[in-house]
């Protein structure tokens, strides 16, 4: 008995003592638990990417540049226009994650400048971008309270005006932090992590007058800015890029060709749209000629004025009007027609021009051209009151839109058309188009229709939000009627507007449901408008 | 039931007397107020002869190799009597203590009088359990035992079982009862591959008291599963034969009046739709029976075509499924040792077709003993299983309603060889034929469980014991998805409205482990001291729970049949998972006896766990409980002639449970956020990129704490003729581990926190009578039925509701002060009144902002209904399941509106109609409604109209019916072959003949027009009950036959 009780007792003490040792095993052998700001930057600047190619989606889909496809029905909302908050929720959930990657390099580096001055700014100014494209989209999103994690459960959300307020300020602190980091010595670029810039810090800083250039535009009148004026760095000339290296292979490939072109197994990618016929009006003859761009962009474009047109082919370019769904509506080929090379073999088609180019493209941030029509609109307006002219800065835009859609996927020219020289022949084309000609646009209002349409033209699929954005701030390129070259709105639009369109998407169910308090209520998708919006 | 037990003993102890012509013995036995007790059995110690009383208690016995009579009777307890130079003997069985002398196996493998347990338990034999010849477990219990809900969850050859007992405790945790098998803890899949003729008893424990001994997980109350053993003396060899029929029981109701077309293709002068030959949606005209044409003509030139008359062809899409079981089993047992083999092959094909299931069980149990003091006993079951089953059956679901009903579904079958089944001549230019989806995606799955105990019993001295015993749980799966390449010719990806595009081949590969070890080591004393009884249980008990999931994808196969992840084009998607948890736990119970008739039992246990952080693993919970046996102690009851047997019992417990993570990972791992290497296709190259993972977990998680009461009484009239019992029980479930979905403006969306609380309380009765136990006749009737009243108590100030699941716009959530849990989802918007206000000028409603409470979705009341009936070699039995008080959410319905073929879409005809019970506001005075009977709605068609539209289809209302059903469970009819007529085979020793069905027939509420209530589309696994969705096929039911053989 006595000799068995102490069996007992000498095991419960085992028990005891090694019970620490035998516990200690959770260790996570599946993910890393920590990580450092170097590791972060790439894959927040490719998650931008894949976040600006969804918002180009909804640009391109409510703001004119595509429309439904034959071969498809169920497009709902997406032609009715009356918004449910179940429609383009990944704007939000995306634009958030994505955030809240730059949020982490900041809260890391915040306390450790100089030495992480460089991607610390860059963090900063792609923060700002984010909650601009959310502001331009929702207009009164969480700001202030946002991007606390628990600190901040159920964000409130912040007026509009006074995000575009910090933004602007934001921008400056992320200049001045990068002249701080280039001032101190030692410290080393981001390099091959930059996957914008390549550690190139000066263009950062352009990004960041150009980005506040555009919230300067957006905002005037509204927005009362600490600082309308920007360092000597000046605006982006060339086009921002996000390339990590895209590839043809699973997850890797550009996501806007990923989405458009071919799936990288060579599958057919999205075809339930097709070009829209009204935005064809602007390269076929119908409003204005282009040529040059309509076939880097386009598959089987025919333009109808060349000195020597091509044979005619069956078939040929199909667009539609958005909303007419009949057995007549264009159905949309394998890669899509945004895709304009005749090699059509998924598994190796690519490597050519226009808005896909392929799928080791870089995805555009923002382009050169646009950086070129926003001065020429701020100049126009005297926002600017230094630097080139508006008409200078006007026609420069147009070059670049011919440069950016003649480029390949990677620095190998895939066409032998110079850019420059398409760039003066479609304005002498269209010498007699006061939307080309810029010295016919006279009054304010036309020179602003003037810069508003051809950035609109620049920004077709390739920032489609763009295009969306600056329609609902000029409602520029105007629209009239219902055909479906005077107007991109949809044939079945439930809008109560004069343009039947809709003036904003509504936020998603999941801040309904999980925000409840702090989500504005009475979102009506045709009445409430963006701030900068009339 | 009970004597219904001890009748069936007697038949198949019949089978084994033997007769010789030496002197006899004849006797009568009673109880202790001298009333007979019928059919008692009387073995002669140390042989095999033995007899069974009659009705009357009466006996006769030849004594050929003994003179000592072991006399037993279920409930009583077993009497020896020496009938040395006897010719009658008397014998009286055990004073008044019956029924609850029994014995049962409760926490740890302790053996327990049922007497001394102050907690509410329900043992469930062999017999019942297998009536219904299930080859699951779990689906052999349903409707059985109070508090108990078993639902099957999904349809499908192997079907899925949830099991909750007394309600939800945890809000996003496990909630599924502890599965107990031979002692040892086993994950819940085991259930399903179990051979049930194996088991030989299952106790259920509805409260966490009863089984706080097995740690944090018993908080869900436990099912203790034990299998046959070998029987000392008997050796006999069972086999035996099942064929099972499976055919749909409840079809979705379809419109039947309309096909192909719609006012999207414009109106005939008569203001009718418009006909299409490929057009999905059926808001075409009304049947008219002639020919039409289906699809486009060919490239050939011929076209496909139906009459345009209903055609039955959507419910013969599912086939009817074939189950057969062959089982064998051979027990034998000397003084030392027991034995018992059996297997068992079972091959299924269900209502999907093309889908195939079989699975094979393999078991040895033995037992040992070595000298006076050891015992060894051994348990071991290998499983294996095989599916072959398609992934993709919601989207065949989804498919096969998208073809209207004019169109025969059947001709499509042979898709390889006939042009218009074939994808490339399929008449549909945007839904797959739903043959063909079926076939081309597969899975092939391969399951291997091998679960295994031994134990070592040491007895040192008398009253002392030692027990060491090592578990171990096995599961060695993988799995192959394939998707075939399919290319289409240009001409059908282009011809009319074509939107076909061409399949590239892919396959997914997995093969994955996971293995449960648990050790125990305990020793009990017991002490009698005057008239107490003491008996102490020490111990300690250590788990790990070890699992690797190891899974590849390849997509564009090169080689288009050749499935293999190395023949894909690009890298190949890969995923790797490793898991690691353990625990340690150290316990002690005590229980005091006082004459026999009051027990205190008190338990307490400590555990150690290594997923929490090492400040918050440890955690101690204790347990109480009392039982009073009043007709032992008071002497008024003792002598009552009415009341037989009368125990009163009550009970308190406390048990913490960590609830993180799953089944699959053990909650390891939980407690630190993770950063994703992998997001947005990195690493590229030589670069990496790590992207924040959208998880926030609250620093210093505890265990959440389960605190309950429960009460009740057990109740016996005439001699046990009416048993009964009835429980009230009530726990509060706090600091609950949740993963809460947070706003993803926080920069994350999910937020793992202890928060909130939940309550369940309820009552749980049973009752059984007996109105006519004779010789011939035996007929037994009676139920169960629990009253559940389970509530989300409050979650957090700033968080008031958790989504827990959801299937297409109807979502399961937790809601404070609501049940748990409720169905949200979009209603109209409707006045003060509950009337849906329509827009005065079109007479259309509107779909509400937000999301509201639909309804409660955890049954409120569930009743079992059972009954037996013996006569002869003659036994039926049947049990009929309701459960009422809640609704449901059916995801079909959206799809069957989409589709057109939905019954509610041909309601008004496809006419223009007033909105039922709808307003308008009151133009003259805003704000104010009146009743709406004029403003109609104008295009009561779909396909551009109001049955497609948003303000139909995204109103997740309009498919939330009353969850209520009753369904005829089970229904049994067995026949054994008279003893007379085997005898002259010598080898056999019995034979019974049976049959019998399961889910027989099933009986909705009106308004519920989709199917299976009991379904919940997020699984089985998942709190978030109520939905139902396209991945469940048309329920079942079973029906077949058996025979058995015994040798």
């Amino acid at each position: 008995m006595k000799r068995l009780c102490i069996i007992f007792i000498a095991g419960a003490a085992v028990l005891a003592t090694s019970c620490n040792k035998f516990l200690d095993i959770n260790t996570n052998p599946n993910s890393a638990v920590s990580t450092t700001p170097e590791l972060i930057i790439p894959q927040a600047l490719t998650g931008t990417a894949a976040n600006l190619n969804q918002f180009n989606t909804y640009g391109e889909q409510i703001g004119g540049y595509a429309a439904n496809a034959g071969g498809y029905g169920g497009f709902g909302t997406a032609i009715s226009y009356n918004f449910s908050s179940a429609d383009y929720p990944g704007l939000w959930t995306t634009s958030y994650d994505n955030l809240e990657d730059y949020q982490t390099i900041l809260n890391k580096t915040d306390g450790q400048l100089p030495n992480y001055s460089f991607v610390n700014a860059a963090a900063r100014i792609m923060r700002v971008i984010g909650f601009e494209l959310l502001t331009d989209a929702y207009n009164s999103v969480p700001y202030t309270d946002a991007l606390k994690a628990d600190s901040a459960l159920t964000p409130t959300y912040s007026d509009p005006i006074a995000v575009y307020k910090d933004l602007a300020d934001q921008l400056d602190k992320a200049i001045a932090t990068i002249n701080t980091g280039i001032a101190a010595p030692g410290i080393a670029t981001m390099g091959p992590t930059d996957v914008l810039f390549k550690g190139d810090m000066v263009k950062w800083k352009q990004l960041a007058n150009t980005i506040k250039l555009r919230l300067i535009i957006f905002g005037t009148g509204k927005v009362t800015f600490t600082n309308t004026t920007f360092t000597a760095d000046g605006f982006l000339t060339t086009d921002a890029l996000i390339n990590p290296t895209y590839t043809r292979d699973i997850g890797r490939q550009n996501p806007k060709w990923d989405r458009w072109g071919y799936t990288s197994t060579g599958s057919d990618a999205t075809k339930s749209w097709i070009p829209s016929t009204w935005i064809l009006s602007f390269y076929n003859g119908t409003k204005l000629q282009d040529s040059g761009r309509g076939k880097a962009i386009y598959y089987l474009y025919t333009p109808t004025y060349l000195s020597t047109p091509p044979t005619p082919t069956t078939p040929v370019l199909g667009t539609g009007q958005l909303g007419v769904e009949s057995v007549n509506t264009p159905k949309s080929p394998a890669g899509s027609f945004w895709y304009p090379s005749t090699n059509r073999v998924g598994g190796s088609s690519g490597n050519t021009t226009g808005v896909l180019k392929g799928p080791d493209a870089g995805y555009p941030l923002i382009t050169a051209a646009e950086s070129y029509f926003l001065q020429a609109e701020a100049k126009m307006k005297g926002i600017l009151a230094t630097g080139a002219t508006d008409a200078d800065l006007f026609k420069a835009g147009i070059t670049a839109s011919f440069s950016y859609l003649y480029a390949g996927p990677t620095s190998t020219a895939v066409t032998t058309r110079n850019p420059t020289t398409d760039a003066n022949t479609y304005m002498t084309d269209n010498a007699a188009s006061p939307l080309v000609n810029y010295s016919l646009a006279t009054t304010p209002a036309q020179k602003l229709e003037a810069i508003i349409t051809q950035k609109y033209i620049a920004m077709n699929f390739v920032n489609s939000e763009v295009g969306w954005n600056d329609y609902r701030r000029t409602h520029y390129p105007a629209v009239s009627g219902t055909s479906a070259t005077s107007t991109f709105a949809s044939t079945v639009s439930e809008s109560t507007r004069p343009d039947k369109l809709p003036t904003r998407v509504l936020y998603p169910v999941v801040e309904g449901s999980l925000n409840s308090t702090n989500v504005p209520k009475s979102i009506n998708p045709f009445s409430s408008l963006i701030f900068w919006a009339f | 039931m009970r004597k219904f037990a001890s009748l069936c003993t007697a038949l198949l102890l019949c089978s084994v007397l033997t007769f010789a012509q030496q002197k006899t013995v004849s006797g009568r036995i009673t109880d202790e107020k001298g009333d007979p007790i019928p059919f008692a059995t009387i073995m002669i110690k140390g042989s095999r002869a033995a007899t069974v009383a009659d009705a009357n208690g009466s006996f006769n016995l030849n004594l050929k190799n003994g003179t000592t009579l072991l006399i037993s009777a279920t409930g009583f307890t077993t009497k020896e009597v020496s009938a040395e130079g006897q010719k009658t003997v008397s014998v009286q069985l055990a004073g008044s203590s019956r029924l609850i002398e029994e014995v049962i196996v409760t926490a740890g493998g302790i053996k327990t009088k049922r007497k001394e347990i102050g907690t509410a338990n329900t043992v469930i034999r062999a017999e019942a359990l297998t009536a219904g010849k299930s080859m699951n477990v779990a689906s052999g219990l349903q409707g059985k035992v109070a508090g108990l809900q078993i639902s099957g969850t999904s349809g499908g050859i192997n079907p899925s079982y949830r099991l909750i007992l007394r309600g939800q405790r945890s809000l996003t945790g496990n909630n599924q009862a502890l599965i107990v098998l031979n002692n040892v803890i086993v994950p819940n899949s085991v259930l399903g591959n179990l051979n049930p003729d194996d088991v030989e008893d299952v106790v259920v424990m509805n409260g966490a008291g009863a089984v706080a001994l097995y740690g944090s997980q018993a908080s869900n109350g436990a099912l203790i599963v034990t299998t046959k053993k070998g029987k000392r003396g008997q050796t006999s060899i069972v086999v035996s034969n099942t064929t099972t029929i499976e055919q749909v029981a409840f079809y979705p109701k379809i419109q039947t009046k309309f096909g192909s077309g719609g006012t999207a293709y414009g109106l005939d002068p008569d203001g009718k739709p418009i006909f299409n030959y490929l057009e999905n949606q059926s808001y075409g005209p009304a049947f008219d029976g002639v020919k039409r044409p289906l699809g486009p003509a060919l490239e050939d030139g011929s076209q496909d075509s139906a009459f345009y008359s209903f055609n039955p062809g959507h419910n013969q899409f599912w086939k009817k499924g074939i189950n057969n079981q062959t089982n064998f089993s051979l027990t034998s047992g000397d003084d030392n040792s027991t034995f018992y083999l059996s297997g068992q092959y079972a091959t299924v094909t269900g209502t999907t077709p093309g889908d195939k299931y079989n699975r094979a069980t393999l078991s040895a149990n033995g037992t040992r003993k070595i000298g006076n003091k050891v015992m060894v006993s051994y348990n071991t079951d290998y499983t294996q299983n095989r599916y072959d089953i398609t992934t993709q059956t919601a989207s065949m679901y989804g498919n096969m309603l998208n073809m209207p009903s004019n169109v025969d579904i059947t001709k499509y079958k042979n898709w390889r060889t006939d042009k218009f089944a074939n994808p490339i001549g399929y008449y549909n230019p945007w839904y797959l034929n739903p043959y063909f989806s079926a076939d081309n995606y597969r899975s092939i799955q391969r399951n291997d469980y091998l679960i295994a105990n031994v134990e070592v019993k040491w007895n040192p001295i008398n009253g002392l014991d030692f027990t060491a015993r090592q578990g171990m749980t096995t599961r060695n799966y993988s799995q192959k998805n394939t998707v075939g390449q399919f290319k289409y010719t240009d001409f059908a990806k282009t011809t009319d409205q074509s939107s076909k595009a061409d399949i590239s081949a892919s396959v997914y590969d997995a093969s994955n482990y996971a293995t449960n070890l648990l050790t125990d080591l305990f020793g009990q004393y017991n002490k009698k001291v005057g008239d107490f009884d003491f008996k102490l249980i020490a111990g300690g008990q250590w788990r790990q729970d070890q699992a690797k999931y190891l899974n590849i994808t390849a997509n564009g196969l090169v080689v288009p049949d050749l499935y293999n992840a190395s023949n894909g084009v690009g890298s190949p998607t890969v995923s790797e998972t490793n898991y690691k948890a353990r625990q340690i736990g150290a316990y002690a119970d005590l229980r005091i006896g006082y004459k026999g008739y009051l027990f205190l039992h008190g338990t307490g246990r400590n555990d150690w766990v290594s997923i929490l952080d090492a400040d918050n693993r440890s955690f101690f919970y204790p347990s109480v409980d009392l039982s009073f046996i009043a007709s032992e102690a008071i002497g008024a009851l003792k002598s009552s002639k009415t009341v037989s047997y009368l125990k009163l019992r009550g009970g308190w417990s406390k048990v913490g449970q960590v609830n993180l993570g799953n089944s699959d990972n053990f909650g390891a791992y939980y407690t630190q956020p993770i950063f994703s290497a992998n997001a947005y296709g990195f690493p590229y190259g030589p670069l990496p990129g790590y992207s924040v993972g959208n998880g926030l977990v609250q620093s210093g998680l505890k265990p959440e704490i389960t605190k309950g009461y429960e009460f009740g009484f057990d109740l016996n009239l005439f001699k046990d003729r009416f048993a009964s019992s009835i429980t009230w029980f009530s726990t509060k479930t706090d600091n609950q581990t949740v993963p809460t979905a947070i706003s993803p403006t926080t920069g994350f969306t999910s937020l793992l926190t202890n928060a909130g609380q939940t309550g369940s309380r309820g009552l749980e009765v049973t009752a059984h009578y007996t109105p006519i136990r004779t010789k011939d006749w035996s007929v037994t009737i009676g139920g169960n039925y629990t009253y559940l009243d389970n509530t989300v108590n409050f979650i957090r100030s700033d968080l008031t509701k958790l989504p827990l699941s959801s299937s297409g716009s109807g979502a399961s959530y937790a809601v404070a002060g609501q049940a748990f849990p409720v169905i949200e989802g979009f209603d109209y918007k409707r006045d003060k009144e509950g009337h849906v206000i329509v827009n005065s000028i079109n007479g259309l409603p509107t779909k509400s902002d937000t999301i509201s409470i639909l309804g409660n979705a955890v049954p409120k009341h569930k009743l079992g209904l059972d009954g037996t009936v013996q006569y002869k070699n003659f036994r039926f039995s049947f049990l009929f399941d309701y459960r009422g008080g809640y609704k449901t959410f059916n995801g079909m319905g959206p799809e069957l509106d989409w589709s057109g073929t939905g019954y509610r879409t041909a309601v008004y005809n496809r006419q223009s109609f007033v909105f039922p019970n709808s307003v308008i506001e009151d133009a003259s005075k805003p704000g104010t409604y009146v009743k709406n009977t004029s403003v109609a709605i104008a295009n009561g068609n779909g396909n551009n109209g109001f049955w497609t539209e948003d303000y139909n289809r995204g109103v997740t209302s309009n498919y939330v019916t009353n969850g209520a059903f009753w369904k005829l469970r089970e229904i049994a009819i067995a026949y054994d072959l008279p003893a007379a007529l085997l005898a002259k085979t010598k080898a056999i020793k019995g034979v019974t003949i049976s049959v019998q069905g399961r889910n027989l027939f099933i009986w909705l509420p009106k308004d519920n027009i989709y199917t299976d209530p009991e379904y919940s589309d997020p699984g089985a696994d998942n709190n978030g009950i109520g939905l139902t969705g396209l991945g469940q096929t048309p329920p079942s039911r079973y029906y077949g036959g058996t025979i058995t053989v015994r040798f």
